[in-house]
């Protein structure tokens, strides 16, 4: 049984938490929100002006100095717009820049240390040739860059009467547009407050029960953050009306600028301006929330309206559900368990903390990464797109283990398909087990021999034959490459010796196979000699001495004393070096790089390949989950087994 | 009688030493023809070039690991001539940097882990087991993604620092624990007593008397970040930025054939770990089958 007041302290806690949570993230929520369109609205009003700017440039294309006389009117009508400047091809025809005055005053050639402009100018225009190539809008029209001072500037492409792109205009604008005030935090704050005092006053007239106290904060909760959920969607829309007026306004004084300036360089509106085309996204795509004549239609700013408001109401969803997890934790005590059991092992967790953090951080988000990104088709092309987007669900495991295709049939006639998944696991089981099997036995037949009693210059031998362990393996394995060189390694020179002929050895698969197996055999017996040795020398010697006298023969001895007595320590050795070959990228990587044709390729450097050579990053993924799903059944079993053996001998 | 007998039941030694002294001379062949190409003074793989027509003997020559002409060129222009000292510098700040790193994450856990029991003490050390077993590959792209995305630590030597101590912390933590359980608790109990603090326990008693343990911890976590190629290859993007690994496969990868650069930069690298190695082996061996047995 609970205290008096410990259930009304908790949900108290829970509820200040909760709806500060919750409180503040409606609050940032809706801060970026109206920072968002208030941008939205600069940029808006920045891409109109130039586009209106960019329809009047292309008009006087026809005229002799139109351009210039076009842009001085402009300039005078846009007290917040300043270096602008009209670039066809190579030549700078108008410009209001302040260094463009005197011998270098438009219409001229462009310098040679304007270069930027020039390439600036190339740029928009394969922008629009790709996008037109494409049929989609993928590169941006409307290069949109930030100035030191806050300012936009935009640039867009000129075209000809014909559609080609002729060259780019550019503006410097710093458009004020009414701005939104930003929300204050003082009311959300004050809601909380009043919430917790309201909670404090009902609270004294209700039983202390669990079941009344969180309907009571639940309750309060909920219409806190309904309350201040249903401000914020009023705030935005009156937001949006505002935004999309100023649009409308701006929209009309723009036609009449564009006319005016059409009318200094006598030019006719004929085809008649369409002002509401100014209006467009970077692709140059309108949006079409403003009729030419400078009403709102309305039918698509209500659709605009509606999306702002599903998506808000998503936000307080959200938002609400997080906050009740948090107000429950708290109230039913969860959270002050918690929080006594970390009390309780301060100790314990502070001294696991740092370790904890970085394997966290470092190992156990990246490997749950990793298996998220296995059920997408994430590549190195849509790496910025977020998981739920690429999202293919079971797609690449289906894929890699439904593949039979064991051989493709070429011009050459039937040939293995290495690439299969099937095979590089048998292959992979294949070096793993010759690979023990050779370390084993190689470093026992050496343990043995280094073992026999009396033997001068063991210490010697011993120090000597560890050197191959002690050298770092990506070393050997450069080394063992040189050394299968066909022309140049020593090996080829050798078999000459003995009259044979040179082989090539990176180009039929046993042979491949063969060079990987001789580094990894060379760099892993010194490791089972050693640990051998170890277990052979902790065997009393009155063993065998009982052994000869009962008249026991050296098989028998070596069946039934000196195998049984190096299992324990054998067994943990072969476990350890089976994950270690079967995980062996080094060796593989460098020494045969899974050559000829990917049949040496074992399942971590093929995972690799897939990754960083075909950057197909989702299937890589799932690749390497699988060969992670192999280990851990591996290592169940083994464990299983080795207790099995543990509990018959015991 | 029963040294006659002895005569009969031991094999004869003087086939076991021909036997060891040629497997001997075969194991150490690749680091001899190593020492022969670095001390040539040339960049070609091959110990001398055949004539047109070889004889039994030029043959011969041609395996023998014994260099031509001695010259420490390769090792001097290796260090001057090429960025090969750069590399160098960087390995060893970032070997040194691992070892700090991961011998002071590791000590605190294990120590953590052997002394006190609290909730997620199994789950902790069951989870660094199976950490064991998480393929490279599958951890390469989203530490790509946490490192120089979002942390922003692309091609330096801080991010690799900490890839390379959280990798090495399942293996020291099981390490160090097994040697920390065999640690009497008595010495803690009197110390307590005598009124020591825990932190004061911690330094000075159980870290001295722990010391060769944390000698192979310190090895182990040393040779992690001095041997280490991939995540190396994959993050050091910039050749100033290279480690040493990545380096000397710089000078023998693709089409690059600088054997002698090659092996002379190999043996600067090995000198340093084959030298701890052979000094901590032992305990090696021992650290590396009792945390298997016991996982």
């Amino acid at each position: 049984m609970t205290k008096p007041g410990v259930l009304r302290r908790r949900f108290l806690i829970g509820l200040i938490l909760a709806a500060a949570i919750g409180v503040g993230l409606e609050f940032m929520f809706l801060t970026q929100d109206l920072k968002a369109g208030r941008a939205m609205l600069r940029q808006r009003i920045g891409v109109m002006m130039l586009q209106g700017l960019v329809d009047v440039a292309q008009r006087t294309a026809g005229t002799t100095d139109g351009i210039q006389t076009a842009v001085m009117e402009f300039a005078k009508r846009h007290s917040e717009v300043t270096n602008i400047r009209v670039v066809k091809g190579l030549r700078l025809e108008a410009s209001t820049v302040a260094a463009d005055t005197g011998d270098k005053a438009a219409p001229r050639r462009l310098a040679r240390d304007e270069k930027t402009v020039f390439d600036q100018g190339q740029r928009l225009r394969a922008a629009v040739q790709t996008n037109r190539d494409e049929g989609v809008s993928r590169k941006e029209e409307i290069e949109i860059a930030r100035g030191t001072g806050g300012e936009l500037v935009l640039s867009a492409p000129l075209e000809d009467t014909d559609g080609s792109v002729t060259g780019f205009a550019q503006i410097q604008a710093a458009p004020s547009g009414e701005a939104v005030r930003p929300p204050s935090p003082v009311a959300p704050a004050a809601a909380v407050v009043a919430v917790v005092i309201l909670f404090l006053i009902v609270s004294r007239f209700l039983p202390e029960r669990k079941l009344s106290l969180a309907l009571l904060t639940a309750t309060l909760l909920v219409t806190l953050l309904g309350a201040y959920g249903y401000y914020g969607r009023a705030t935005k829309d009156s937001a949006l009306k505002m935004e999309s007026q100023a649009v409308a306004t701006r929209l009309v004084e723009e036609a009449k600028s564009a006319s005016a300036a059409l009318k200094a360089v006598s030019v006719e509106e004929t085809p008649p301006l369409h002002p509401s085309r100014w209006d467009a996204d970077v692709f140059r795509r309108p949006l079409g929330f403003v009729a030419d004549n400078g009403t709102v239609i309305e039918t698509k700013f209500s659709a605009l309206r509606l999306q702002h408001k599903q998506e808000l109401h998503q936000e307080f969803l959200a938002t609400t559900i997080l906050s009740l997890i948090v107000l429950a934790l708290f109230g039913f005590g969860a959270a002050s368990a918690l929080v006594s059991t970390i009390i309780g092992n301060r100790e314990a967790y502070s001294y696991t903390l740092p370790a904890m953090v970085g394997m966290i951080v470092l190992v156990f988000f990246p490997f749950l990464y990793g298996i998220a990104l296995s059920f997408t088709g994430s590549t190195l092309y849509n790496s910025d797109k977020s998981i739920t987007e690429i999202w293919t669900g079971l797609d690449n495991y289906k894929s890699i283990l439904t593949n039979f295709q064991f051989a493709k049939h070429t011009a050459e006639g039937w040939v293995f398909n290495y690439q299969n998944f099937y095979w590089t696991l048998l292959f992979t089981i294949f070096w793993t087990v010759t690979n023990v099997a050779i370390g084993v036995s190689v470093g026992l037949v050496l343990a043995l021999m280094l073992n026999t009693k009396g033997l001068a210059l063991r210490p010697f031998y011993r120090v000597l034959l560890i050197f191959p362990w002690a050298m770092p393996n990506y070393i050997t394995a450069l080394i063992w490459r040189g050394m299968f060189h066909q022309q140049f390694g020593v090996v080829n020179q050798f078999l000459q010796i003995l009259g044979a002929h040179p082989i090539s050895w990176f180009e039929k698969p046993f042979t491949s196979y063969f060079t990987a197996l001789a580094t990894n055999g060379w760099l892993s017996f010194p490791f089972m000699m050693v640990v051998s040795l170890g277990a052979l020398q902790s065997i009393p010697t009155d063993l065998y001495e009982a052994a000869r006298v009962d008249g026991a023969t050296r098989w028998q001895q070596f069946r039934s004393i000196t195998l049984p007595s190096l299992k324990p320590a054998l067994i943990p050795a072969v476990i350890l070096s089976v994950v270690w070959t079967f995980n062996m990228f080094n060796i593989i990587y460098l020494v045969t790089a899974g050559e000829p044709a990917g049949s040496t390729e074992i399942l971590i450097t093929e995972a690799y390949k897939i990754a960083f050579e075909k950057y197909r990053y989702g299937y890589a993924a799932a690749y390497s989950t699988i060969i992670f799903i192999i280990l851990l059944v591996y290592g169940s079993i083994q464990n299983r087994a080795t207790r099995a053996t543990e509990a018959i001998a015991g | 009688m029963s040294n006659k007998h002895k005569i009969t039941e031991e094999p004869a030694h003087l086939p076991l030493h021909i036997f060891l002294v040629v497997f001997t001379f075969i194991s150490l062949y690749p680091i001899l023809w190593v020492f022969t190409i670095a001390f040539s003074g040339k960049q070609s793989l091959a110990i001398s070039i055949l004539p047109s027509n070889p004889t039994f003997w030029d043959r011969i020559r041609a395996i023998t690991p014994w260099p031509a002409e001695f010259s420490l060129s390769n090792f001097v222009s290796v260090l001057t001539d090429q960025p090969f000292g750069r590399w160098l510098l960087n390995s060893a700040i970032i070997a040194l940097a691992t070892t700090v790193v991961g011998v002071f994450l590791a000590c605190t856990a294990a120590y953590a882990f052997s002394r006190f029991r609290f909730p997620g003490r199994r789950l902790g050390l069951m989870s660094f087991l199976v950490s064991q077993m998480f393929p490279g590959t599958l951890m390469l792209i989203p530490l790509y993604i946490i490192l120089v995305k979002w942390l922003g630590l692309g091609s330096s030597k801080l991010g690799l620092v900490l890839v390379y101590a959280t990798t090495a912390i399942p293996f020291c933590v099981w390490m160090l624990k097994g040697y920390f359980d065999t640690i009497p608790k008595d010495l803690e109990e009197s110390a307590l007593m005598d009124g020591a603090s825990a932190g004061t326990i911690f330094f000075r008693i159980i870290l001295p008397l722990a010391k060769p343990a944390v000698a192979v911890t310190a090895l182990f976590s040393f040779m992690t970040g001095w041997n280490e190629f991939i995540l190396a290859a994959t993050f050091m993007d910039k050749e100033v930025m290279y480690t040493a690994p990545v380096g000397l496969r710089f000078f023998v990868g693709g089409f690059s054939q600088q054997w002698g650069y090659f092996a002379a930069g190999s043996i600067i690298v090995s000198i340093p770990v084959v030298a701890l190695f052979m000094y901590l082996q032992k305990y090696l061996v021992s650290g590396l089958t009792a945390g298997a047995v016991k996982g």
